[in-house]
């Protein structure tokens, strides 16, 4: 009995794999900023580096939510949607009521995203809709919202006030005010998702959903809580993006569920649900934001990140799944071991 | 049971399609017009074919959300070729080369890799469409060769349009391949069990892969209607609210999300239903974006409401059940007691 106890336990396989996930990325994200210092001259700059910092914080605050969402084995695909309609949505009322504080503003964003959160979840709960097909609908269908109420308008900076635009471009400690923000959330999430027993359940039900309902987990309220949150998050990544670019259009956004996706995949996070880090999923963010910023230095047309996201999405789930099956491979065969070991002892005695 | 449902629902969208008619008809006398009534389906063709492709990935029990890209990505092809100078039909014959190679990655990497088809059509879905971009930048090209052009747009006598003829022999070949072939039969078994399907001696690999291929090659038939009918493309041709079109008309046509069940003649009546709204929406001139707004709720609609019926069925079929189990219960202990009083006395 006691050797059983000695053995690999999952949770050390999990640790293991979280490691060897880690280093992977990081080793990529190390190589890349090496390429780019080489190969461009003002890549290793601080102007620079804040220009990516705050790219980062757009994505990793829109990440946070997205990595809850795929952790409970299902998927926020509108996002991007929801960038573009909370953006929109929030500085059009800022327009025309000048006055209201830029803090308001940024609950609006965020109460219109958690309205299409809670929209996605109830269809996922509710309906029982697959979460890839009930989200893809509601991109379509807040896209659509988005183009009916604008009409093709644009949000110019010159309409919006001052001490807005400010929040933009102020860097206390050298860092992007929208970074530290996102830091602060990103921290929050880590906290939730380490510590929160809610947050813990999010792991429970990605691993095994019908384990998790007979262990008495509120599946239902859980998935529910976790679209929520990736649709806040997403409508405070909309006042993110008329922040960081002084203004907004009917197409801003699109796309950007596959960046999100892409860096939470890339940093660890299991597609299948149960494992992955918010760690994991910011240095994702990191690497993503990093390419497309070394893309635009050298010059290399926009139209190849499609590309190079979507082969970043493939390189993942399959190393991932190669990992975690190697994993189990490896611990299969120490139990086996111990299981021999333990016998044999049995025959001694 | 299962052939009754079916038959249900192909029959509810008659009823429907009828409806929609009649509610087209009130916005538009012209409507019933038989050159209108023949031209309807011409623009969503190749949302048809697209479908058709996906109804077999999901009776089999995967998913393949990357059509329209891999439609766009072998699209590009085409316009890059001819724009160098290539005859027309070689690159139609390489519409149809590239399509499949693309479908045959991703089948690939889930059947051999075995990883889940939702992540990794989600990864070709932007591979594919960053194909695209790749190949065609920011240009569109147009003007391609008439003769070619007629098989997505040219008309028979004025008035029958060629693409809905090669629609109707499409939705015929697939339907007697999936009803009277033993390759059908096996994508049902596969979509219904899949261990049962492999213990029974399926070649389950070989089948989940080339069902993707297969989605792959009717994604390049698309794209040749689509190069015909519009005679242009561009990078973003066909991109998000095409595919939710194609995946409402495969859930509306009555296949299962979860694999087992789906009918050609289920998909092809689905699809003149979605263009029948469209057309009707376009009559009573409702912007093109209230129009995607509708058929997204109409997909979630179509999948809720079979959820609820099917959670229904089920729900009484273990009511059947539970109350059988019951009475044997009940009649089993009153045949205890009854046994047990005797030896009492």
């Amino acid at each position: 009995m006691t050797s059983f106890a000695s053995g690999v336990s999952p949770k050390s396989v999990a640790a293991a794999a979280f490691r060897l996930r880690e280093f992977g990325v990081l080793a990529a994200l190390a190589a890349t900023v090496l390429l780019f210092a080489v190969h461009t001259t003002n890549f290793a700059t601080v102007g620079n580096w804040q220009d990516i910092a705050a790219d980062v914080a757009m994505v990793v605050v829109v990440a946070v939510g997205e990595t809850m969402v795929i952790l409970t084995r299902n998927i926020d695909l509108s996002v991007g949607s929801v960038v573009g309609l909370t953006g929109y949505l929030s500085s059009y009322t800022l327009v025309h009521n000048q006055g209201i504080p830029t803090g308001i503003i940024a609950l609006l964003a965020m109460a219109i995203g958690l309205a299409c959160g809670v929209a996605n979840g109830i269809l996922v709960v509710v309906g029982r809709v697959p979460a890839i097909i009930a989200t893809l609908a509601t991109l379509t269908i807040y896209r659509g919202v988005v183009f009916e109420v604008a009409g093709g308008s644009v949000i110019n900076a010159d309409e919006l006030p001052g001490r807005f635009l400010n929040l933009g471009v102020q860097k206390p400690l050298g860092l992007p005010l929208l970074a530290w923000i996102a830091i602060g959330i990103a921290l929050l999430g880590a906290l939730i998702l380490r510590w929160a027993p809610w947050g813990r359940d999010f792991y429970a039900i990605g691993s095994d959903p019908q384990a998790a309902r007979l262990a008495g987990i509120p599946v239902g309220w859980r998935v529910m809580a976790t679209f929520a949150i990736s649709g806040a998050l997403a409508g405070l990544g909309g006042f993110f993006f008329v922040a960081r670019f002084a203004g907004i259009d009917v197409t801003a956004g699109q796309g950007f569920e596959l960046t999100v996706i892409t860096a939470v995949v890339i940093g660890g996070v299991n597609v299948f649900g149960g494992s992955g880090s918010i760690l994991g999923a910011t240095i994702g963010a990191i690497l993503v934001s990093t390419i497309n910023n070394g893309f635009t230095l050298l010059k290399i047309s926009y139209f190849w990140l499609t590309l190079v996201e979507g082969v970043g999405i493939v390189a993942a789930v399959t190393m991932n799944a190669l990992i975690t099956r190697r994993l189990q491979v490896f611990q299969r065969r120490r139990r086996y071991v111990e299981l021999l070991a333990a016998r044999s002892h049995g025959a001694e005695e | 049971m299962a052939r009754r449902t079916a038959t249900r629902w192909e029959v509810l969208l008659v009823v429907l399609i009828l409806v929609c008619g009649v509610w087209s008809w009130t916005l538009s006398p012209f409507f019933l017009q038989r050159a209108n009534l023949l031209d309807l389906l011409t623009p969503y063709i190749f949302l048809g074919l697209l479908a058709f492709g996906l109804m077999f990935v999901l009776v089999i029990g995967e998913i393949d959300i990357s059509g329209c890209s891999m439609m766009a990505a072998s699209a590009a092809v085409f316009a890059w070729l001819v724009h160098g100078g290539t005859n027309v039909w070689l690159a139609a014959a390489a519409v149809l080369g590239v399509a499949t190679l693309l479908g045959l990655v991703n089948g690939l990497l889930v059947g051999i890799l075995n990883l889940p088809s939702l992540a990794v059509t989600l990864g070709t879905l932007a591979t594919y469409r960053g194909l695209a971009y790749v190949i065609l930048r920011g240009n569109v090209r147009t003007g391609f060769q008439p003769t070619f052009v007629q098989i997505g747009g040219g008309y028979i006598s004025n008035e029958l349009p060629i693409s809905l003829l090669v629609f109707f022999g499409f939705a015929i070949g697939l339907g007697l391949l999936l009803q009277t072939t033993r390759f059908g039969r096996y994508l049902y078994t596969i979509g219904s069990n899949r261990e049962a399907a492999r213990y029974s001696g399926i070649a389950v690999t070989r089948m989940r892969v080339s069902v993707f291929v297969l989605s792959g090659l009717m994604a390049g038939f698309a794209a040749i209607i689509y190069l015909g009918f519009f005679d242009s493309v561009e990078a973003d041709a066909a991109s998000a609210s095409e595919l939710m079109a194609v995946i409402t008309i495969v859930v509306l046509g009555g296949v299962s999300i979860f694999g087992g069940s789906g009918s050609v003649v289920g998909v092809l009546l689905s699809c003149v239903l979605v263009a029948e709204i469209r057309n009707g929406m376009q009559l009573a001139s409702i912007s093109s974006y209230v129009q995607d707004i509708v058929v997204g709720g109409l997909l979630i609609t179509a999948i809720a409401v079979g959820n609820l019926t099917r959670a229904e069925r089920t729900h009484a079929l273990l009511q059947k059940t539970l109350g059988g189990f019951r009475k044997e219960v009940i009649s089993a202990e009153t045949h205890a007691q009854e046994t047990h009083v005797p030896s009492r006395q």
